[in-house]
């Protein structure tokens, strides 16, 4: 499941973002980070399962981080930085990686942290007999060894450029070799689940909350965090308020600290609120909520028709109507704040309703039906939006429904919109008969996304002998590219190239969301995944 | 009357079998392999193979059947695999909060129709009409918006009760009121209803000459009476309760069989949503069959029959 494999390069944070941060790290300049106390996070989602390498639940991962911890980390610009491993090297044919370990690790169930540990989990997710989700990102590994109690060696059976990437991941990793042998799968999480992270999973309790204690032996947090040590907080717990209006009420009546996804209407609860804080989340990692158009199905095959589509609404007002300001329109399905994203795309397109009704005239669709709607030949100008329910959230379909009423009053274009099961998608997918797939993508490599979206490999897959070559061409170039200049260049192009075919019509960028008590200091999202960070260097101010 | 029980008891074994098997026919006759269904969204490696093995699909249909209902009977509900947890440990877990606010909403909204029909019952026309606004208000309004009312009044702005969690009684004030309101408005007008026809019959009318207080006519006689049509009720609002907690566990973030379920159709585990169909079914039978034989206690004439 290539759509998994989280990748490398993806950079640099929302200036938004950075401002946000930056105003709230002077507050915090002028103070000193005390310890203590306790917090309450108030989060939409009831995870799955806790156990990070059968999740595959990005709202999981917004918990798990705060026990869990990877052999490297990762920072903006597609850098890593160590963590539970001090330095690592990577042989010149690029089929071998050597990690060198902290020697002063332990895991919260008291055993020790080493090469073995190391050993152990590779195999064990890699082992398919454990039914381990994450076993697709070490495809790749041929053997893992204990060179010594420090160092780990890593054998390929290919080059894996994603390696890294995955290494980093959340997915691998480190849970004690303990936990894993216990074999009750650790997904209902608690002390069974242990890692090295700087919570220790305390209590679950079903339908209501997490809780977290703190490590007081930890003293390895990645090279990124803010401080060394333990954590500043004593215990953090986590309550699923999955309904809006009751996280909003819970935190501005101060039952909680701080919650997670934030309905439109109630940012002006907290934004620039006395007492409160609110913060906005990159998109940089996740892809925009992006229209895929499979334009192997006329009418989509003839490129005039998939443009009016694009320019024939004004996409910017509708987004601004669905959210109220909260989430930016998207110019290309890369995330605005990723490194990869193409900044050219900004008001290069869209919103030109007259020359959309141009080019459908051209294109022969002259005539008009009973209900106003553009025929050719007796033939409705009509193309179906199938969108998956499991998928379906935050007004995402209001905002489709907004488009399917500008296209038909602006251009006589019937853009249907059916509400499909996962199955009956698993099915169109397969057999390419799908003609509007609506979607955003998990956080992945650049090229790799594109791939894994308009590449020959993607969507359009089982009718790629039809696809567009030259597309394919510029996303193959860019996953095979080692040199990052270039790489950039080609995935440029592609989304420049996708954009002007109108393969894609981007909508809008989602990002993380959190508001907050203002005593609630260091709050910040994590690169690889655009989400809220743990709370290893959160703390709370004095009243 | 031992004899009713009993036939009504075996009637009530046969429809829990017919909805097992009923649950059975489902999962075969849905398009698409079994294996798939079961699995929901999910793929890990596998997991094909672990479904295949625990239900025997490699055995024949009829095979298949005996040992689901075998499985069923023997309260083995199977493998989450989303949740990676027996089904039974799941939902076995989650019972006794749902139990516990069900019940405790049950039993308020069948107190606060006593009272209130009890009260209004054969009254002044102005307070019948206001009670009668008041209790369609109730009956009509959705279980979701009168938690997030409660909660604005109550816990975020007067701060007596806490937003959600399942500890101590406090945190159970709000979700019970919430559910006990809607079944509480329709008791109401049903046992009001019951009241006033049983007040008009000759008996009522022979006990005022025997010099029996409005009171005693009332909480001695006459309810008992009109208890009968409530009790009809009682599957329905068995139902309703059940139902109304899935809302009212999602605004309360509690946890419970409505959490539960809620998350199950959600994230498409099939497992514990057929677990939550069938124990969902064999409750309504169980309390219909309950209430069959109650009425036999309170309607001395079902004996004679």
């Amino acid at each position: 499941m290539s759509l998994n494999k989280l990748r490398s390069f993806f950079g640099r944070s929302l200036p938004v973002v950075a401002l946000g941060l930056a105003a709230t790290m002077q507050v915090a300049a002028a103070e000193t980070p005390s310890a203590g106390g306790e917090l309450i996070f108030g989060v939409t989602t009831e995870p799955v399962c806790f156990n990070p390498h059968r999740s595959t639940q990005q709202n999981a991962y917004i918990l798990i981080r705060n026990y869990i911890d990877s052999l490297v980390g990762k920072v903006e610009g597609g850098k890593f930085v160590p963590w539970l491993a001090t330095e690592w090297s990577i042989s010149p044919d690029g089929k071998e990686y050597i990690f060198k370990l902290r020697d002063d690790v332990t895991f919260h169930d008291g055993s020790k942290f080493d090469a073995e540990a190391v050993k152990f989990n590779i195999d064990f997710v890699k082992n398919a007999e454990n039914t381990n989700s994450s076993g697709d990102l070490l495809r790749a590994v041929e053997s893992v060894e204990a060179v010594s109690p420090t160092e780990v060696r890593i054998r390929l059976t290919k080059p894996d450029s994603a390696l890294l990437e995955s290494i980093a991941s959340i997915r691998l990793g480190i849970i004690s070799p303990k936990s894993l042998q216990a074999g009750n799968g650790l997904c209902a999480g608690g002390r069974e689940l242990a890692g090295t992270g700087p919570f220790i999973f305390d209590n679950y309790t079903r339908g209501q909350s997490v809780t977290f204690v703190k490590n007081e032996n930890y003293n390895w947090g990645p090279d990124y965090a803010k401080h060394e040590g333990p954590a500043y907080l004593d215990k953090v717990t986590v309550s699923f308020l999955p309904e809006y209006a009751v996280r909003a009420g819970a935190l501005s009546s101060g039952q909680v600290d701080v919650i997670e996804g934030v309905q439109p209407t109630d940012i002006g609860l907290f934004k620039d609120q006395p007492g409160f804080q609110f913060l906005t989340g990159p998109s940089g990692a996740q892809t925009s909520f992006t229209l895929n158009i499979n334009y192997t199905i006329p009418p989509a095959t003839d490129v005039r028709v998939r443009r009016a589509l694009r320019d024939g609404a004004d996409i910017d007002a509708l987004v601004k109507s669905v959210y109220l300001g909260a989430y930016p329109r998207a110019f290309s399905n890369i995330g605005r704040d990723g490194f990869f994203y193409n900044k050219a795309l900004e008001g290069a397109w869209g919103n030109n309703v007259a020359e959309a009704n141009r080019i459908l005239d051209e294109a022969g669709w002259t005539g008009r039906d009973a209900e106003g709607f553009r025929t050719k030949d007796g033939e409705r100008l009509s193309i179906e939006v199938g969108y998956p329910q499991p998928y379906v959230r935050d007004n995402r379909d209001v905002l489709i429904q907004g488009l399917q009423a500008e296209l038909r009053k602006n251009l006589g274009f019937d853009l249907k919109l059916r509400f499909i099961s996962g199955g009956e998608w698993a099915q169109a997918l397969q057999a390419g008969s799908w003609t509007i797939y609506p979607n955003t993508y998990l956080p992945a490599d650049a090229a790799q996304m594109l791939q894994g979206n308009i590449g020959e490999l993607g969507f359009i897959r089982a009718v790629a002998d039809k696809g567009d070559k030259e597309l394919f061409r510029l996303i193959n170039e860019a996953l095979a590219s080692t040199d990052p200049d270039e790489k950039k260049k080609l995935v440029d192009e592609a989304q420049r190239y996708a954009v002007d075919q109108a393969i894609i019509v981007p909508l809008f960028s989602a990002n993380y969301q959190l508001a907050a008590k203002d005593k609630v200091r260091g709050l910040s999202f994590e690169t690889q995944l655009d989400s809220p960070s743990n709370f290893y260097d959160v703390w709370l101010a004095k009243d | 009357m031992w004899r009713q029980v009993l036939a009504r008891l075996g009637a009530s074994l046969v429809v829990a079998w017919g909805s097992i098997t009923v649950a059975f026919l489902a999962l075969h006759a849905l398009p698409g392999q079994v294996e798939d269904i079961l699995a929901g969204d999910l793929d890990y490696p596998g997991l094909r193979e672990a479904i295949a093995a625990e239900w025997g699909l490699d055995r024949g249909i009829g095979e298949q059947y005996v040992a689901f209902v075998t499985r069923i009977a023997s309260g083995d509900f199977g493998m989450s695999y989303e949740l990676r947890q027996p089904v039974t440990d799941v939902v076995a877990s989650q019972l006794l909060p749902t139990v516990y606010l069900a019940a405790t909403a049950g039993i308020l909204a069948f107190s606060i129709a006593v009272v209130l029909a009890t009260l209004t019952s054969g009254r002044g026309r102005v307070a019948r009409r206001i009670a009668s606004i008041v209790e369609l208000t109730f009956a009509s309004t959705p279980v979701f918006w009168i938690g997030i009312l409660l909660l604005m009044v109550f816990s975020f702005n007067l701060r007596w009760f806490p937003v959600s969690g399942a500890e101590g009684w406090r945190s159970l004030v709000l979700p019970a009121i919430t559910l006990a309101l809607p079944t509480a408005g329709l008791l109401t007008q049903v046992l009001r209803d019951a009241i006033e026809k049983t007040l008009d019959q000759p008996f009522v009318t022979t006990l005022r000459a025997r010099g029996l207080s409005e009171r005693q006519i009332r909480v001695q006689h006459v309810l008992r009476h009109a208890a009968l049509p409530m009790m009809t009720l009682g599957g329905w609002i068995i139902g309703g309760l059940l139902g109304g907690a899935v809302i009212t566990e999602k605004v309360f973030g509690r946890p419970g069989l409505g959490t539960t379920t809620l998350n199950a159709v959600l994230s498409h585990d099939v497992p514990v949503v057929l677990a939550v169909v069938l124990l969902a079914a064999f409750i309504y039978v169980a309390a219909s069959t309950i209430l069959d034989v109650l009425y036999v206690i309170i309607d001395p004439r079902l004996k004679a029959q």
